[in-house]
């Protein structure tokens, strides 16, 4: 009582200026009651102009048409006799209607052990890793880890150790209950109350004799979480959600109560049991539902109260823009000021071509007074070889080129052939839909189609299709192996349908022992571990597709994955190169998209798809647009607003140069070649063809090895061992030495101040400023020789945080 | 997103508004209402022996090393579960160790052996997971190891890094999770077994003298001024910690030559082992001995699905002669009370020799070897079953091992650290100091 009074005391004079309602939505839009006992409750949510949302429910007001047919209490309504009629929602001026359809209303469903048992499993958490799900149940129960196998559920509840479990005679006093109410000792505690929802289905379900469905059940076929995305203003706001499952045979059910719910960060927003999410900290938060083997998830946004902001009024350049400063503005965050033209100049040459600007193209760019500077220099940089360059270097990791232990799997031979088939795609501007297919289809000896090699790095079927999911759709498969995935949607019977693309592919020697001839053999397939069935293909979160017998699977894969309407590779591919620019993925990690890890921003990932299919797959032209994007453009100095934001592109990454282009970077600007095996004297480390190919440094500084597709295994974060060998080894000692730079410069008669420019520009590709030009001359004393002190300058321009990280 | 930085200007919620109007008048503050329930879990979890090492010797064994052949062998069970070894007595009555642990046998007396490990995580990478973290992984947050919440917690001595791994990354595990990157290891990148071995780039390259290290350092120090007063990043501050920590090193003689095992007697490096075991145990000594406050070293690959006869006995007789060097060298020079020596796995395997004379991941019950540091010596805690199948007594879980660790180096289990995000984390959810394992 003392809080509330209080509460209210300091709260009145804040509600002085209330923002503008701008939408109102109800959830569902639409009410189907199907039999006696279902039910749908309904949520409100306005949407204000400032962004915010709030839950309204409680403050609408409701009318129902005829209230014969149904009755509306408590949010919830429920059947009462057949027909249709409308529920007319008014809140704040505006009215909509929510059309209601009831049929059998005198109808009692039968139980179902799929559809209403297992989902009780889930919600009260019996089936978890940590419990009866665990890979050998948990105190000699066993339940299938978030239900994969309700056959085998069934049968280990009613069938094994008979009589211990269930009691049929006296429901009530089933082993089953009387542990989940913990009145008889359970590990697991207290898992549900004698009486409520998940209790009395339980018991329905005894008393009905502990049924098995008839074969026919209808099967759940998608889970739809709403709305869609909260932003919720000030501590402990809340926001009720609604889930609603959709079955094979049309009907629809509310399963909030039923629904698992789970928050990726409980410090800006919990979710309850119930499905109510409440503001914490503020932040974001992606709530997941899980309801049977249907995952889906939704946004919600957590602001503090009263913040003042104002949206400061920047251009737009493109979509891109227009996408990133909707998100910034729903959190009161504003973008970080453009970077100054020698940044933009030094970031967009290490981003698209991987080098670092040389000292004179520094000096006209900034001379430059074109207004249009900045485009012309991203279209000169898109058409260099090294742009080609860079590119391979990323298809060679997602497509993991590398020789193998053993020769006669992969060669050295085969990973140069399998290198030089992608730069010449790469190279040729070939649109990533038509090489993925490429890839996909390959067949014949792989020394005359060096894309057979696709099948060759990798043999076993499952990983095959594990990398193929994850190299191209972003998706990690590997949980759904063994178990229905504990975070995301894929089922067994995904994995395993996905997987019998790959199931009858012939491989046989070619002449030579490292050549291979891959085949369509027309036969063979998977089988689901659990009942040992032979599964038709199907494609991931699709149909399964009619395919004539012989038709080569692969054919209709590629045919489906690169369709336009796909909808994971051109997304995959799209946050794939935002990835590269902003050293984050829109989804991040860019490979491990899955319900409980969406994209920060769906519209912008939705966006750049989208124009990357409108751009029939040419990657440049995405390249293009994003490099011209403000939000490309902008510093990495923080605002007032924007210090701690690092998911929403508010400002620009302060990134480590990865490995290679570090390492080339030194070479280039020191004038010192690294000899790197397999590469001609002055090949650069982007050009590593075999993934086996490393050195000290290499390796030291992350690069990736190529074993997995895994976009983690390139590795940014820095260490000890990088500074020691930035300090003392000869990636920057011996490379200013034998490079020789200063003593030319010094032979050719030029003075201390212009070799100190020519070597900022060449390394951090900026001017000194006049502080540091003071500050350095008590290095250069007159009289003495400059030598030593120049190359210590150039050492130390080497050992800066500034050079080693693009900004 | 993040909260407001501290200097942010500070805009109360109603709520915040309330409490901070309230504990104003008893002369309280946010923070010290903070302070004081740091100290309430201090006093919980931190007992009188808290702090007994100073450091931690970890030797991972990766791929799981089955318990039937090491610490916990089942002499009276059928041979399908017995396996292929035999089993030979040690210094702690009645007490039996697997046959190639003929020298650990011979100082049971001063080590402690669990043999009621026990998690659920079969897949190598969750297990060690959980063995290098103490939490069960999690998609929605990574982890830091122990090793980084030590150098977090601890810092440096010595001018030498805390955490160090030889001779490589050991696992993806051994990072620093949500701590910042500053707080990682340092990985060798060089094998103390090999004859040319020395860690890289200790010191300055030829040509140059420290005078004129100096001046570099005074040089780069103005060069990088203007980006620091710019820019700000985890990494960059990881950047600079490791430049910090990279100048300790190279200046001081004492430090580098903590790496260099040629230093260690011939007949003392012949005692340990020539070999991977040996060595780097041997290194793993020398390192804490100067002041690294957690070493892990990794040793062969244990996960042995065929003829794990052969296997096991490629292995271990290596590692038998150089733990038991190291526990023996340790006590000598009066470091073991010290130093708490963890020898973990991450998972056991299975209770019945399979179709290929081979065990399968088994993680409801395994061993491991806990030495030093405050534990007692010559003891067994806990037991597995007849088959070794499942706990038997005081079943240890990963939460309780993790919490007895960190409590002996002296940190407070419950502490709770800050991810970027803002989301408070206990160093270990809802671990339990286990009293039974100290002396």
């Amino acid at each position: 009582m003392l809080r509330g009074f209080f509460v209210f005391s300091f709260a009145l004079p804040l509600f002085a200026a209330a923002p503008a309602l701008k939408d109102v939505k109800v959830f569902p839009a639409d009410v189907n009651l199907r039999t006696r006992h279902d039910r749908q409750s309904i949520v409100v949510q306005a949407t204000y102009a400032d962004g915010v949302t709030r839950d309204v429910t409680a403050q609408a007001s409701y009318a129902l048409g005829q209230k014969s047919l149904a009755k509306f209490e408590k949010f919830t309504l429920t059947p009462i006799a057949d027909g249709q009629t409308e529920l007319r929602v008014k809140f704040s001026g505006r009215t909509l209607v929510v059309p209601v359809k009831v049929e059998q209303s005198q109808v009692e469903p039968p139980i179902s052990f799929l559809n209403d048992v297992m989902p009780v499993f889930t919600k009260a958490g019996c089936n978890t890793g940590g419990c009866h799900g665990a890979s050998r149940g948990k105190d000699g129960f066993h339940l299938s880890l978030f239900g994969y196998d309700p056959d085998g559920d069934h049968h280990r509840i009613t069938r094994e150790l008979i009589g211990r479990r269930i009691n049929l005679a006296l429901p009530e006093e089933s082993l089953l209950l009387e542990k989940s109410v913990n009145r008889v000792p359970h590990t697991g505690g207290e898992r549900m109350k004698p009486g409520d929802e998940l209790y009395r289905t339980l018991l329905s379900w005894l008393q009905a004799g502990a049924p098995k469905d008839p074969p026919a059940v209808a099967r759940v076929v998608r889970l739809e979480v709403q709305p869609a995305q909260s932003v919720l203003e000030g501590t402990d706001e809340a926001q009720q959600l609604s889930a609603r499952a959709f079955y094979s045979d049309g009907s629809d059910r509310d399963v909030t109560t039923l629904t698992a719910f789970m928050s990726n960060n409980d410090a800006a927003v919990k979710v309850t049991d119930a499905g109510r999410a409440i503001a914490g900290l503020r932040g974001e938060a992606f709530i997941t539902a899980r309801f049977e083997d249907q995952a889906a998830g939704v946004q919600v946004l957590s602001i503090p109260k009263n913040l003042p902001f104002t949206w400061p009024a920047v251009a737009e350049t493109n979509y891109i823009d227009t996408a990133v400063h909707a998100k910034l503005r729903q959190l009161r965050l504003a973008p970080s000021a453009v970077s100054d033209d020698a940044t933009f100049l030094r970031r967009v040459h290490l981003d698209i071509t991987g080098t670092l600007p040389a000292a004179d193209d520094v000096r006209t760019f900034l001379a430059d007074r074109s207004p249009t500077k900045r485009a012309a220099v991203i279209d000169e940089l898109l058409g260099r070889r090294e742009f080609t360059n860079l590119w391979v270097m990323r298809w060679a990791e997602l497509l993991q080129i590398r020789s193998a232990d053993q020769q006669v799997q992969m060669s050295a031979k085969s990973a140069l052939q399998y290198f030089e088939w992608l730069e010449e795609r790469i190279a040729a501007n070939v649109p990533a839909d038509q090489m993925v297919r490429q890839l996909l289809t390959a067949a014949g000896p792989s020394f005359e189609n060096p894309a057979a090699n696709f099948y060759k790095v990798e043999r076993d079927t499952l990983k095959l299709t594990e990398n193929a999911a994850q190299a191209f759709m972003g998706v990690r498969l590997q949980c759904a192996q063994c178990h229905n995935h504990p975070f995301d949607r894929w089922t067994m019977n995904d994995y395993y349908g996905f997987a019998a693309f790959f199931g009858q592919i012939g491989r046989k020697p070619g002449e030579d022992p490292r050549e291979t001839i891959i085949t369509n053999s027309a036969s063979g397939g998977v089988k689901h571990p659990v009942g040992g069935k032979d599964m038709a293909p199907k494609f991931l979160g699709g149909p399964k597709p009619e395919i004539a017998k012989g038709t080569d699977r692969r054919q209709v894969l590629a045919d489906w994955l690169v369709a336009p309407e796909n909808p994971w590779f051109a997304r995959n591919l799209a946050n794939l190169v935002w990835a590269h620019f902003f050293g984050k993925g829109i989804v991040d990690p860019i490979d491990d998209i899955r319900v409980s890890n969406p994209p920060s921003n769906p519209a912008l990932l939705d966006a750049l798809a989208a124009k990357l299919v409108a751009y029939r797959y040419d990657f440049r032209a995405l390249i293009r647009d994003i490099c011209n994007s403000r939000t490309y453009q902008l510093s990495a100095t923080a605002n007032a607003t924007n210090a701690g934001d690092d998911t929403n592109f508010s400002k620009s990454a302060v990134r480590r140069i990865r490995a290679e282009v570090l390492l080339d970077a030194l070479s280039a600007v020191t004038g010192a070649a690294e000899k790197i095996r397999g590469l001609p004297q002055g090949g650069r480390a982007v050009e590593i063809a075999d993934g086996r190919t490393s050195n000290y440094f290499l390796t030291t500084f992350g690069r990736a090895t190529r074993e997995t597709p895994c976009s983690c295994e390139v590795r940014m974060e820095p260490n000890l061992s990088q500074a020691l060998h930035l300090l003392n080894g000869d990636a920057v000692n011996a490379k200013v030495t034998a490079g020789g730079l200063v003593k030319k410069r010094l032979r050719d008669g030029q003075k201390t101040p212009e070799i100190i420019e020519e070597l900022y520009l060449r390394t951090l590709g900026r001017f000194p400023t006049a502080t540091e030009k003071e500050k350095l001359q008590a290095f250069f004393p007159e009289g003495k020789n400059p030598e030593t002190a120049l190359n210590d300058l150039f050492w130390s321009l080497l050992n800066a945080k500034e050079f080693v990280f693009n900004h | 997103m993040q909260q407001p930085p501290p200097h942010a200007p500070w805009h109360p919620n109603r709520r915040e508004f309330l409490y901070v109007g309230l504990l104003g008048t008893v002369g309280m503050t946010m923070s010290d209402l903070f302070r004081t329930e740091a100290r309430a879990a201090t006093a919980r979890q931190l007992g009188a022996s808290a702090g007994k090492a100073k450091s931690v010797i970890n030797i991972y064994l990766p791929g799981g090393m089955s318990h039937q052949e090491s610490f916990d062998p089942k002499v009276g069970s059928p041979i399908e579960y017995r396996g292929p070894l035999e089993a030979v007595k040690t210094k702690i009555d009645g007490v039996q160790f697997s046959e190639n642990l003929k020298e650990t046998a011979k100082i049971a007396d001063k080590i402690t052996v669990v043999r009621s490990m026990t998690h659920g995580e079969a897949a190598h990478e969750r297990g060690t997971h959980s063995m290098f973290t103490g939490y069960r992984p999690s998609p929605a947050i990574a982890y830091p190891s122990m090793g980084s919440v030590v150098a977090h917690e601890l810092g440096e001595r010595n001018h030498l890094p805390p955490y160090v791994l030889i001779p490589n990354q050991t696992t993806p595990y051994a990072g620093t999770g949500y701590l910042g990157s500053a707080f990682g290891a340092f990985a060798l990148g060089s094998d103390p077994a090999n004859d040319n071995f020395s860690v890289r780039d200790l010191t300055l390259p030829g040509g140059i003298d420290e005078q004129r290290f100096a001046e570099r350092r005074e040089m780069r120090s103005v060069v990088d001024a203007h980006f620091s007063a710019l820019e700000k990043s985890d990494a960059l501050d990881g950047m600079d910690a490791f430049y910090q920590r990279a100048y300790a090193m190279i200046s001081s003689k004492e430090a580098r030559a903590a790496f260099d095992i040629k230093a260690e007697p011939a007949a003392l490096r012949d005692s340990y082992g020539r070999n991977q075991a040996g060595q780097r145990m041997l290194l793993a000594r020398r390192l804490v001995e100067a002041g690294v406050r957690f070493v892990s070293l990794t040793y062969g690959g244990w996960d042995h699905h065929d003829n794990i006869k052969a296997a096991n006995g490629r292995l271990m007789p290596n590692f038998d002669k150089a733990y038991a060097a190291l526990i023996r060298d340790l006590d000598e020079r009066g470091l073991l009370d010290s130093t708490l020596v963890v020898v973990n796995t991450e998972f056991g395997r299975t209770p019945k020799i399979n179709g290929t004379a081979g065990r399968d991941h088994w993680p409801k019950v395994f061993s491991i070897a806990l030495a030093g540091g405050g534990m007692k010596r010559g003891y067994v805690h806990g037991s597995s079953d007849a088959t070794g199948g499942e706990p038997d007594s005081d079943p240890l879980s990963v939460e309780d091992y993790a919490a007895t660790i960190f409590h002996q180096i002296g940190i407070d289990p419950d502490k709770t650290l800050m991810t970027p995000g803002g989301r408070p984390q206990a160093i270990v959810k809802d671990g339990h100091v286990v009293k039974d394992l100290l002396a």
